[in-house]
């Protein structure tokens, strides 16, 4: 399980998140849903350790993770893709997978976690010498996530996957970390502007503005049609 | 051996050095965006420190080891005193302040205890006088052998950049570091390491020119920085091959200068070449443009 | 403490401090010996050496590793003037100290378009290279052996105007030009042109969205510091006597840098104090020198770290950037009032003609569409939010509107004419201003200081006249301060206006760049989410300035997230979604409009509220 505790991360004087509490559970998706600048990156950035929380905890099966550095949190199962498709767009495909895999637990040999891979997404099977920079917007999300799922991860994080994608290619996505997540009772939280598709598969779901929580419920509770006025205000 | 294809295969042989130079710089450029301005120095170190422990008794290829062993480790030190600290504050200047005072440093320290005289430096790759006959040509077995080894690292550098995992987390840190961590690679242990790299193929090439000129004084360090850097910009600065086109070039450009027209013209060709590359293509032959992110 | 330093600083600043600096010198060596002399002449020239890469480095920001070579084309230019074509001293240290500005200049040409680091390389190979020239080019330099018989009170030989020169005379003459070279100095970095070379030091491409050009700057730097460090070369020839290339190694820029930074760099006195400590370091402590470079060593790795001001900093605040007399005129409200004319006079009103026009532009990166055929008109006296998602293509507008990027298709109008294709600067300059995400200050600056910077295009005094301090450049100070104090007001900062940038909240910071931006008097001004970070009361500040500009014709463009603000003061939005526009209006329907909600939501609105 994943829990944040009066979490609160600063920019220099800028404050990003200010007291935040939540819960996500294993084997659930967990929607974080909030406008631009609402603090959706800044909380995925935070638990995965590339930004510092001034004040607060982030407790991991119980341990505090607040003061260990990012590599290591990835070591303890902690993934993080995040915002604005982030790949080495240098390498290959194929390329990207061994880093990954290489700074992973690496269970099984590469060859095998590879074709697990490519039994999800054949596409990356096709253009596995393809430098990541070549790949259209829904091929490179796939190899991020197949990133972050070669590395056998106990928590994912996930920040805007769904950014620029075709309905289509998001459903597809959807439904892999979607089954992925129930096969593995991985822990995933879900960051998304786009807060319908997001509810759509997440079990639980937590509005941000300002770098506050201010809405959380079911996701079931958050798409009731009076609801969506409710968010639409908190958007715009 | 012919006039000019003995100044071709000596450009060849010295520019296969500028470009171990280029490397060195290249590698801490990959990891940190830092170019180390006591490059030159670590040079000099290595080359300084073999001709010293070889004298201890060592034997000179203990000699030789110890050199470019003692300029890996002062390179990680030079990131951990000038480079990380400085990362903090930001801007370009500090770390080009810091990375020189470590080159000072090290030049007036060599001076002071073991005297600012040339020292000798002992023939370890055949003798300036031994040839080869190649296809009827006579050439320096000497200049062939220095550059069949910075050849071979080269290689070996481009192998292990896009082979290795530790290769590859390299290239990784280099494209994008928040990235590279959170994939579970130790960035900072990563930094490190490249600066080490950088120090050990500093002491070699230190050692290589050395055993070309046959002496090494505390101050031959500088021109040296200022041909490996000429040769980084000419190829592309991060550029393994481009590091050894524009090394070889550079090279192949100074004999010939220097034999045809003066040895005097020989530096002003470095520079020449390094203004005419930044004002038309200062990405290189092999570099991409890098895009200004406002 | 601070008080202890307040004091020093107005006692380092005052005239009468000077003055009596400059005549104990004067007469110091009728109470010593020859060596003393020789030493205090070395002094002086070491108090140029230091200026003049001050200047270059410590308020332009323009590193330079290879300034002996400078100082050696003045030195060698001069000797040679005097010694080969016969030419009177003065006319060769005048000829000399102009070569060598040359030479700086030619350098910054390449120098000025590449980053820092580059420059860093090439200026220490540009040292190495002037320095085998003078080894190899015997039959000029006298290589190794040297230059020898220059005129001097050493030798004997140095006659000017008909007047015998002795050590005495010779640094009374050094002393007195030294002076005069400090007092320029002075004045310049105080002036608009001195102020503009911190700006282009803190951030090159803000410096352009407020019209200075960063290419002519360095340029300029570049050519008034070696024309410093060359007339310093030039009267070491003649003091010595005696030329040789061993004085002219990279040591030696070493040197120059390490009193700069040592002394504290971007201040007048900081390099003084330098000069001074380390041209009587090495004669009077024999165990110094052989610890030299060493020494050298340390300081430059420590002291970027440690006492990044130097002793200067240490002992005083720095003076500030702005002419005191005129600071006091507009403190007393008697600055001369005239009327605000215009930089820019925008269309008295409305004519339905828009300022600036977007037609079908589109700008790629790569594969990736940013744009993709935007068209937006913004009209005058309205305001017009830009809004949309991450990713929608609102920071690329405005980076391609303002000159930072060139578009792939499409036009940019301004006033009707397309202005696609020209630098940032050259589009600052015409009328349209912008603001960053990230606001760019000079953090050693003033909030006055920082936004006095934004009038920099209505400042007319020539870079000669400033450093003269003439009367008509007061005036042009005072005039444009008192508008400083106008567009403070506006945007609430008089209560700051004295104190220092990097010492205030980021509030004050994005009110203290949008304020210059004003003080710019754009006739278009695009903000980049301004109100990201600010209080409650930083926003009514900010929409104050707004408001003003909307008042007076001038069109703004806000890109902005923050929707409450936004709904307060825009008259238009316009909403992209991936490059594209999807939706134009007002923010009312802006609301309500199911492609904006689909874009932000990803909802469909099956039913309203």
């Amino acid at each position: 399980m994943l829990e944040l505790i009066d979490v609160s991360v600063a920019y220099g004087n800028i404050s990003a998140l200010k007291g935040i509490n939540l819960r996500a559970q294993p084997g659930q998706i967990t929607a974080v849903l909030g406008a631009n600048g609402a603090g959706k990156s800044s909380l995925l950035k935070a638990i995965a350790g590339l930004v510092p929380v001034v004040s607060g905890e982030i407790r991991v099966n119980g341990r505090d993770l607040s003061r260990m550095p990012a590599h290591l949190r990835a070591r303890e199962g902690i993934s993080l893709a995040m915002e604005g498709r982030r790949l080495f767009r240098g390498l290959s495909v194929e390329e990207n997978l061994s880093l990954a895999w290489s700074f992973g637990p690496r269970s099984s040999p590469f060859a095998q976690a590879l074709e697990q891979v490519y039994d999800a997404f054949s596409i990356l099977k096709d253009r596995r010498h393809s430098k990541a920079a070549t790949l259209s917007g829904g091929q490179q999300q796939m190899l991020i996530l197949s990133s972050v799922t070669i590395r056998e991860p106990a928590f994912m994080l996930l920040d805007e996957p769904s950014l620029g994608l075709a309905p289509l290619i998001v459903a597809q996505i959807f439904k892999f970390i979607t089954d992925y997540a129930s096969a593995r009772q991985t822990t995933v939280m879900l960051a998304e502007q786009m807060a319908a598709m997001a509810l759509k598969v997440a079990h639980h779901g937590f509005v941000l503005r300002h770098g506050q929580v201010v809405m959380e419920d079911t996701s079931q509770a958050l798409t009731q049609a009076d609801v969506v006025t409710q968010l639409s205000a908190a958007y715009l | 051996m012919g006039f000019a294809a003995g100044l071709i295969l000596g450009g060849i042989s010295v520019g296969s050095v500028y470009a171990l130079i280029a490397l060195g710089l290249n590698l801490t450029f990959l990891t940190t965006r830092t170019l180390n301005f006591g490059q030159g120095s670590l040079m000099m170190l290595g080359a300084v420190a073999a001709v010293l422990f070889a004298g201890l008794g060592m034997g000179l290829y203990a000699g030789l080891l110890a050199g470019v062993v003692l300029a890996g480790l002062v390179a990680g030190l030079t990131e951990a005193i000038a480079i990380r600290p400085i990362a903090r504050i930001g801007g370009s200047m500090g770390w080009v302040v810091t990375t020189l005072g470590v080159g000072i440093f090290l030049q007036g320290f060599v001076a002071k205890y073991f005297g600012s005289q040339a020292l000798a430096f002992p023939s370890f790759l055949f003798s300036p006088r031994d040839h080869i006959s190649v296809a009827g040509v006579r050439l320096s077995a000497q200049y062939l052998v220095i550059f069949a080894i910075a050849l071979a690292l080269v290689i070996a550098f481009e192998l292990f950049l896009k082979r290795t995992a530790w290769g590859r987390a390299l290239q990784a840190v280099a494209m994008d570091p928040d990235l590279a961590s959170v994939m579970g690679i130790p960035v900072r242990k990563v930094v490190t390491l490249s600066f080490i790299g950088s120090g050990v193929l500093a002491g070699i090439a230190g050692m290589l020119v050395a055993q070309i000129t046959g002496t090494v004084d505390s101050a031959f360090g500088f021109n040296l920085l200022i041909f490996g850097f000429v040769a980084a910009v000419l190829g592309g600065i991060g550029n393994t091959w481009g590091a050894l086109l524009g090394g070889v070039f550079l090279g192949v450009a100074e004999k010939l200068v220097g034999g045809y027209i003066s040895t005097a013209a020989e530096q002003g060709i470095a520079f020449a070449l390094l203004m005419i590359a930044l004002a038309v293509r200062p990405e290189g032959l092999l570099g991409e443009k890098e895009i200004v992110k406002v | 403490m601070n008080a202890l330093r307040q004091v020093v600083s107005r006692l380092l600043g005052h005239p009468a401090l000077a003055l009596a600096v400059l005549l104990v010198l004067w007469f110091w060596p009728g109470f010593t010996d020859r060596g003393t002399v020789q030493l205090l002449s070395f002094v002086m020239l070491n108090v140029l050496l230091a200026q003049s890469i001050n200047l270059l480095t410590g308020v332009a920001g323009q590193i330079s590793l290879g300034h002996a070579g400078f100082f050696a084309i003045g030195a060698y230019a001069s000797a040679l003037l005097t010694k080969s074509a016969g030419l009177p001293m003065p006319a060769g240290v005048l000829l000399a100290t102009a070569i060598t500005a040359l030479a700086g200049w030619l350098l910054a040409i390449p120098a000025g378009r590449v980053k820092e680091f580059y420059l860093a390389m090439m200026t220490t190979g540009f040292g190495l290279l002037c320095y085998e020239v003078l080894k190899e080019w015997a039959d000029v330099t006298g290589g190794v052996m040297g230059l020898s018989g220059v005129a001097s009170p050493t030798l004997r030989n140095l006659v000017v105007l008909g007047w015998k020169i002795n050590a005495v005379d010779y640094f009374h003459l050094l002393l007195l030009v030294t002076a005069l070279v400090l007092w320029l100095m002075r004045n310049f970095v105080q002036s608009h042109h001195g102020r503009a070379f911190f700006a282009i030091q803190a951030s090159e491409i803000a410096a352009g969205s407020i019209g200075i050009s960063p290419g002519q700057a360095k340029r300029r730097a570049y050519a008034i510091s070696t024309a410093i460090a060359g007339l310093a070369g030039a009267f070491y020839a003649h003091l010595v006597g005696y030329l040789g290339p061993d004085s002219f190694t990279i040591m030696r820029s070493v040197e120059v840098l390490v009193m700069a930074i040592v002394g504290g760099m971007g201040t007048i006195v900081g390099p003084i104090l330098g000069a001074i400590l380390f041209t009587y370091l090495p004669e009077k402590l024999q165990a110094f020198a052989a610890y030299q470079f060493m020494v050298y060593g340390l300081i430059l790795m420590v002291m970027f770290l440690l006492f990044r001001r130097g002793m200067a900093g240490a002992i005083a605040e720095p003076a500030r950037f702005i002419p005191a007399q005129a600071l006091k005129a507009v403190a007393m409200n008697t600055a001369p009032a005239s009327p605000r004319i215009d930089a820019h006079p925008a269309p008295l009103a409305d004519t339905g003609q828009p300022l600036l026009e977007v037609r079908d532009l589109s700008k790629r990166f790569g594969g990736l569409a940013a744009l993709d055929g935007v068209s937006l008109a913004l009209r005058p006296g309205r305001i017009t939010a830009l809004i949309g998602p991450n990713g929608s293509g609102k920071s690329t507008l405005v980076n391609v509107v303002s000159g930072i990027y060139t578009p792939s298709a499409g036009q940019v109008l301004f006033r009707g004419q397309d202005i696609s294709g020209q630098t940032h600067h050259e589009i600052a300059a015409a009328g349209i201003v912008r603001t960053f995400q990230d606001p760019r200050l000079v953090p050693s600056f003033t909030v006055r200081e920082n936004v006095l910077l934004g009038a920099h295009l209505q400042f007319r005094s020539s870079m000669l006249a400033s450093a003269l301090r003439l009367p008509s450049v007061l005036r042009e100070e005072k005039t444009l301060l008192t508008l400083a104090e106008e567009a403070m007001a506006v945007a609430g900062l008089t209560g700051v206006a004295d104190q220092l940038l990097d010492a205030l909240p980021y509030g004050y910071r994005r009110l203290t760049e949008v304020a210059r931006a004003l003080m710019a008097d754009p006739l278009v001004l695009m903000l980049d989410e301004p109100a990201a970070g600010l209080s409650e009361a930083e926003l009514g500040c900010l929409a104050n300035v707004i408001r003003h500009l909307k008042a007076r014709h001038k069109s703004v463009l806000l890109i902005e997230h923050h929707m409450d603000f936004v709904n307060d003061i825009v008259d238009d939005v316009v909403v992209l979604d991936s490059g594209r526009e999807i939706y134009r209006g007002d923010m009312q329907g802006m609301r309500r409009n199911p492609a904006v909600i689909e874009a932000y939501l990803g909802l469909q609105q099956a039913h309203h509220a």
